[in-house]
């Protein structure tokens, strides 16, 4: 009996159901893409001879690269500023990562606008006094918006490796003859760069797959996400060249990248220090208080699309033009009470998304931990595709392979829930099959020794201790689907608006106050799962270490 | 319930971990599995568990064929070493799931959990999670869990290997007094040979995958049946040592040095070379070397000495270079001291002499 095929056994052919499914749904749409960009002549010559392709694919990387620079640049310090010193106002940098996560990247760029755009607060606010601020359209608003959206997964993983570093290193050091400055320069920064890279680099991919603020804040600089959804819009699913062309260049990029950051880390392990990191000491003085004012400027800016989109969701507005100081409930009434589909629809979509997603993940994350056969290393190598493919990239996917033929599902609602599904696949397999390495196997070799048949202590043994890493991958499942756009945008279809497409929409016709309105109810729909899961469920959301990708 | 297993081989791959294996174990036996980690202990009871497939040959619990029955329809009850008990249940709920699997409900599951609770006097932990319990309590609740089914045989893997000394003397105790009240038939998994020793009824000493010798533990220990029995189940100087010719077989003819005797054989040794097993406690030690004409006494000098309170370990050395390790006990057992010099005597009575 060879229990790599065991045939007579249940999970086997789960196992088996589960690899059909990911390969039709993962797999098969990314082989049409780069099949697509090979067909009618192919797309790679025409990228290779037309001067725009080239120029958005440099700018494109230019972008990540400087975006990855100010991120650094803004989340090290910070970091380094938290984890080592206590000073006043410490306890709001605690928010951040919930900050950047319950503000859709759609909202943000929106709220951006809203302050330093044309007609913006801030930039009449000052060309009252004569002063002409530059364009926020282009390069500025670009990296601005991005780095004070992205610096937050730099910092995430610069705190933990900075309070996981060992400070009797840096004692070692300085007791050889090191100063102390020296001795951080010399020691720390060796030990924490894995980190710092990692994070950079996942910034990098995506500022490549950005979808909302590269269109929305892009204009006149051209931009590889960009480009490619436009060859999707105007190319629809029939004849897919460029898009699928420009999609494989998005997928070479990121794949390149992730295999950087697989070496850096597996480079890295050694160097993971079990170590208690120096306790914060207290800064007092002048430079307490210029470093509590940085960190707080921080902090201040990137709750600046929280306050915002309050103050807009709340402000009468004529057509696009803002009447600032006019209260109104009008703007709301519209999201809840005259057109409350977009609002239903995210509800009904997000919600499908999270059930399916956790299910599949939960059951498919068991085979491969506890259940392993000859199918089950495939599952965990496909489980991670997602990673390398932005929003748009996967729609074109999707669109090019269920638009007609087998399966067609383009024009129901369940290609958006399916988009939503596959996008948060992988972080839901991580957070599960995590917890099940922590489940010991005698454990359920116990309940089937008090003669509970094996699927029954799955059920009964296993399920319920996952329960906890369940529930928060749920939560996050959710939060993060709700916010989705560059998918959904691609495979939407009238009346199947969600909150972000309908915010989408309204911007582009400068329909500011009615956006903040759905801006501020999406918020609220992602906030409040979150807000009950860690207060009435004591919910560690955020040590799940799940890095999200752009809505 | 008795178990019989016959030609039975498990392989992990290609390699055999266990190959061609019988054994009978008489129903209500105290039988325990030693041996060093890696020699297939573990292994040999999973597979009786069910969890791990029998490649060939037969397991009976008492005439019916368990081979191919899956674990969960053995009717076993299974101790773990990590304890396995479900973290986010509690001891009462722990030691219930048995009985509900059963389809036990109500009053009945009430007092039956309740009494095998406090028979492991954990009554009142009843609603505790296993966290906020000692590694002894969690072990006791294990077993509760594991004997409240009232299985036909109950199967422990290393339970006390966990536990620190003192505990482990409790838990033993524990132990061994639940078996004896329910006369289940029992397999206990240990590398521990005092474990061993004292708690089974019968003991099979393991090594690579094979079952060198199956006895009573004082069969066991007094006549080894091979070389690694005899080192394996307590201290044993080992001398290699030729066999007089034409002699009787049971009673050899041994020399070594100046001594001549007549040792006791457990079988056969082949080409007259064999290994003459003294354990340590089986020597006695005089104060000088005599020159008296006893055969059976070698002299030497003491070079290690270690006092132990109920008995005191010497190491000495004697004339050829060897190094005898000698346990007195008794009346000032410490009274030799290092460097000195003193004579070994050897009781022919315990000498055992084994095939190389």
């Amino acid at each position: 009996m060879n229990r790599m095929i065991d045939v007579r056994s249940v999970w086997f052919w789960l196992s088996v159901a589960a690899l059909v499914i990911m390969f039709v749904f993962i797999v098969y749409p990314i082989i049409n893409i780069v099949t697509s960009s090979f067909s009618n002549g192919g797309g790679w010559s025409q990228i290779l001879s037309e001067q725009r392709y080239g120029e958005a694919i440099a700018n494109s990387l230019m972008l990540a690269a400087i975006v990855t620079v100010a991120c650094t640049l803004v989340g090290v310090p910070l970091a380094y500023v938290t984890a080592r010193f206590r000073f006043p106002g410490k306890s709001l940098i605690v928010f951040l990562p919930l900050i950047t996560l319950v503000i859709p990247e759609v909202i943000a760029a929106q709220t951006w606008l809203m302050m330093l755009g044309n007609n913006g607060l801030i930039t009449r606010f000052f060309r009252e006094y004569g002063i002409i601020l530059p364009s926020f359209y282009g390069w500025f608003g670009l990296v601005t918006s991005m780095t004070f959206i992205y610096y937050t997964y730099v910092y995430i993983g610069t705190v933990a490796a900075i309070s996981g570093f060992d400070a009797h290193l840096e004692e070692a050091a300085q007791s050889l003859g090191s100063s102390p400055a020296r001795a951080r320069l010399k020691v720390m920064v060796p030990v924490i760069a894995p980190a710092i890279l990692s994070g950079a680099l996942l910034v990098f991919t995506m500022v490549i797959g950005n979808f909302a603020i590269s269109i929305i804040l892009g204009h006149q600089v051209q931009l590889l996400s960009v480009m490619t959804y436009r060859a999707a819009v105007s190319e629809g699913g029939v004849n897919p060249v460029m898009q699928s062309t420009l999609a494989s260049v998005s997928i070479l990029i990121v794949m390149v990248v992730l295999f950087i950051n697989r070496w850096i880390v597996a480079r890295g392990r050694y160097e993971v220090v079990q170590g208690r990191g120096a306790p914060p000491s207290a800064l007092r003085g002048l430079e307490g208080v210029l470093i509590a004012l940085a960190a707080g400027t921080v902090v201040l800016i990137s709750m600046l699309p929280m306050i915002s989109v309050i103050l807009g969701a709340f402000t009468r507005a004529r057509g696009p033009v803002m009447q600032w100081g006019t209260w109104t409930l009008e703007n709301m009434e519209r999201v809840f009470v005259t057109a409350p589909q977009p609002l239903v629809n995210s509800l009904v979509y997000a919600g499908l998304a999270t059930c399916i997603g956790i299910s599949f993940s939960t059951v498919v994350s068991y085979m491969i931990v506890k259940k392993r056969n000859l199918i089950t290393p495939l599952l965990d190598y496909i489980s991670v595709v997602p990673l390398a493919l932005s929003g748009t990239v996967l729609g074109i996917g999707l669109i090019i392979s269920f638009h007609t033929g087998w399966l067609p599902l383009t024009g129901t609602a369940s290609i958006i829930v399916l988009a939503y599904v596959v996008r948060r696949l992988p972080f839901g397999m991580r957070n599960a099959s995590s917890t099940l390495y922590n489940v010991p196997n005698s454990i359920e070799e116990a309940s089937i020794s008090l003669g509970s048949p094996p699927f029954r202590t799955f059920v009964r043994v296993v399920l319920p201790m996952m329960a906890p890493a369940i529930a928060a991958a749920a939560v996050l499942t959710w939060t993060t689907s709700v916010a989705e756009l560059s998918a959904s945008i691609l495979v939407y279809s009238g009346g199947r608006e969600t909150l972000p497409i309908q915010i989408f929409r309204l911007l582009d016709s400068a329909l500011m106050a009615y956006a903040s309105a759905c801006g501020l109810t999406l918020i609220g729909v992602i906030l409040l799962p979150i807000m009950i899961a860690i207060k009435v469920f004591r919910m560690d959301l955020f040590g799940v270490g799940k890095p999200r990708s752009e809505s | 319930m008795s178990i019989s297993i016959s030609g039975l081989a498990v392989s992990y791959g290609q390699a055999d971990v266990i190959a061609d294996l019988d054994l009978r174990i008489d129903e209500g036996n105290f039988f325990t599995l030693l041996g060093p980690s890696g020699c297939g202990k573990t292994t040999l009871l999973r597979t009786i568990a069910g969890f791990v497939p029998a490649a060939r040959g037969r397991i009976l619990f008492g005439d019916v064929d368990v081979t191919r029955l899956p674990a969960h329809k053995r009717d076993i009850g299974m101790v773990f070493q990590d304890y396995a008990l479900f973290p986010d249940k509690t001891v009462f709920e722990n030691v219930a799931y048995g009985l509900r699997a059963r389809g036990e409900r109500g009053a009945v599951l009430e007092g039956r959990v309740m009494k095998a609770l406090e028979r492991v006097d954990l009554g009142p932990f009843r609603s505790r999670k296993p966290a906020a319990l000692s590694g002894g309590q969690r072990q006791r609740v294990a077993l509760a869990r594991a004997l409240v089914i009232e299985p036909q045989v109950l199967l422990m893997d290393e339970p006390l290997s966990n536990l620190d000394a003192r505990l482990r003397l409790q838990v033993r105790e524990t132990i061994m007094e639940l078996q004896r009240e329910a006369r289940i038939t029992t397999v206990f998994v240990t590398h521990d040979q005092e474990e061993s020793l004292s708690m089974s009824d019968r003991i099979g000493v393991m090594n690579k995958g094979r079952i060198e010798q199956i006895g009573s533990p004082k069969e066991i220990y007094a006549t080894p049946a091979t070389t690694f029995v005899a080192d394996f189940v307590g201290a044993a100087n080992r001398i290699p040592v030729t066999l007089g010719q034409g002699a009787d077989a049971t009673r050899p003819t041994v020399r070594f040095g100046d001594v001549v005797l007549r040792a006791r054989c457990a079988g056969p040794v082949p080409n007259g070379e064999g290994v003459l097993v003294l354990r340590p406690e089986d020597l006695g030690m005089d104060d000088s070397p005599t020159t008296d004409g006893a055969a059976s006494s070698l002299p030497g000098s003491v070079i290690l000495r270690q006092y132990l309170g109920a008995r005191t370990a010497y190491k000495v050395r004697l004339g050829d270079g060897s190094v005898l390790a000698v346990d007195l006990h008794g009346e000032d057992h410490d009274r030799f001291s290092a460097g000195q010099h003193v004579s070994v005597s050897v009781n022919p009575e315990k000498a055992l002499v084994l095939a190389r």
